[in-house]
């Protein structure tokens, strides 16, 4: 029931916040669409960890594969487009943020894991460890491992993901930079789904299929090319427009 | 026949070497880069060697696998590589006679069409038993090919559409790999019934063929995304200076 309870506090947070702007007279940047977007990335998370997901991830690899990556990489990236702009700061209370913003702990953690490489590096640090199988049956076998395994997942998404989304305009990379760091995401999910794919042997004992193994690789691709896919179309098409026109 | 003996589809060491003789009568007034020679011989020896040899004489014989590598050869690196190697006065002279009317929205489609077209069961066991189809079958892939990477090296594309581009072509054309990956069942009857080589089944030797495929254009569409993702960093650095 953890998920439904962070899951709770989040909505909750993300109310306050768009109430709050409302009542400044900028609806604008706290609309239902908005609104509809964070409860659809919370709704993911909580669909991924709660229920039959979460059931048949234990005897599927694929359902699992699918479970990490829809909280890992859907999930917030779907929360991140919502906050996007003013939200973003109306999303603590401002008893919270401003202790917060003032630590200036927080704010050199904050800018050291924002570094893009430094992002980068943790999110495929991530991938790659929590892929190792010894790791994985542990996670398997005890379920605070498995909490700590997925909070790891949230966390390493919310990173890359506030870089690629740059919710709060901060700029730390070019709309070129965004697409090479989606682009690195892609290729080291690559890597894993081609070791998933190609393998002719169940690397996980607690997964003995094959083809499960082979989906699971598959499921990772194919959500990977929805959201980073999505995310370079946004980006480009501007761009793309722009040389239209120029050729025109 | 032995899996080590040569066999040939003259019709390419032909087109190959018509290929390298126009080349080199072009670069006696337009001399090409040392890197602009070695890929376009890369290409062209990837051509004839990779269609008049064993690799040929097991494709076409014995194992679906090698088969599906030398059509990976022809349609993705071999084109790409021989278009590489052009200089820009080269790439000039065949915009002007023609080369300019291809669309990049059509080239894909033709390159899809060709990729997919080529494998189709009824087809490839066809061309596989006349044999003499078979230069049919690699013909429609390295014109595919061609026309696919023609609107990249051309220079028609810009960094993001080039991008966008080769995005939709990777995820276009991985399905049929991943079709013979997952299949459970031989396609073609010709493999089924081909002696085996290697000790593979015939399905082991096809799922091995789309792992070879898949991995080939992963390889290939990678490295030419990130060519045009490190552009589009270059030109955003130069619009900020």
């Amino acid at each position: 029931m953890i998920p439904v309870a962070l899951a709770a506090v989040a909505a909750l947070l993300f109310a306050q916040g768009a109430v709050r702007l409302r009542r400044r007279g900028r609806a604008d940047v706290a609309g239902w669409d908005r609104a509809a977007l964070f409860g659809l990335g919370l709704a993911v998370t909580v669909a991924a960890l709660v229920g039959p997901m979460d059931r048949w991830s234990d005897t599927h690899l694929a359902v699992h594969m699918l479970q990490h990556v829809l909280i890992g990489d859907l999930a917030p990236a779907l929360t991140i487009v919502a906050v996007r702009g003013p939200l973003l700061v109306f999303l603590l209370p401002a008893q919270v943020l401003a202790p917060l913003a003032r630590s200036s702990r927080v704010r050199a953690v904050l800018s050291t894991v924002l570094r893009p490489r430094i992002a980068f590096g943790l999110w495929a640090a991530n991938l790659a460890i929590w892929h190792v199988p010894y790791l994985y049956d542990l996670a398997l076998r005890h379920d605070s491992v498995h909490y700590v395994e997925h909070a790891c997942w949230v966390v390493a998404g919310l990173i890359v993901w506030t870089l690629l989304v740059d919710p709060g305009s901060h700029r730390r990379l070019t709309v070129g930079g965004r697409i090479a760091l989606a682009a690195a995401m892609f290729a080291a999910g690559q890597v894993l789904t081609d070791v998933l794919v190609f393998s002719f042997h169940p690397l996980y004992p607690a997964y003995p299929g094959r083809t499960d193994q082979q989906l699971a690789g598959i499921a990772m691709m194919a959500e990977q090319l929805v959201t980073l896919g999505a995310l370079a179309f946004v980006l480009l098409r501007p761009r793309m427009r722009a040389a239209r026109l120029v050729h025109a | 026949m032995s899996p080590t003996d040569f066999s040939f589809e003259p019709a390419y060491i032909v087109v190959a070497v018509a290929a390298s003789v126009a080349y080199v009568w072009s670069a006696g007034s337009d001399r090409p880069s040392r890197w602009r020679i070695a890929a376009f011989a890369t290409g062209a020896f990837l051509l004839a060697a990779g269609l008049n040899s064993p690799l040929e004489t097991i494709a076409a014989k014995r194992l679906l696998l090698v088969h599906l590598l030398q059509n990976a050869l022809v349609a993705d690196i071999a084109p790409a590589l021989l278009l590489l190697g052009l200089t820009p006065a080269m790439k000039g002279w065949l915009a002007r006679n023609g080369a300019q009317r291809i669309r990049a929205r059509w080239a894909i489609l033709a390159w899809l069409a060709a990729w997919y077209g080529t494998h189709l069961a009824g087809f490839y066991d066809w061309a596989l038993d006349t044999g003499w189809a078979l230069n049919i079958e690699h013909g429609l892939l390295i014109v595919g090919g061609l026309l696919f990477w023609w609107p990249l090296v051309s220079g028609r594309l810009g960094a993001p559409a080039a991008l966008a581009y080769l995005g939709a072509a990777f995820v276009a054309s991985s399905f049929l790999g991943l079709a013979f990956i997952f299949s459970s069942h031989p396609f073609y009857s010709f493999y089924e019934h081909a002696p085996r080589l290697w000790g593979f089944s015939a399905i082991r030797d096809q799922n091995l063929g789309g792992i070879a495929m898949n991995g080939e254009q992963t390889l290939v569409f990678l490295a030419a995304i990130g060519y045009y993702v490190s552009r589009l960093l270059r030109e955003e650095s130069v619009q900020g200076r």
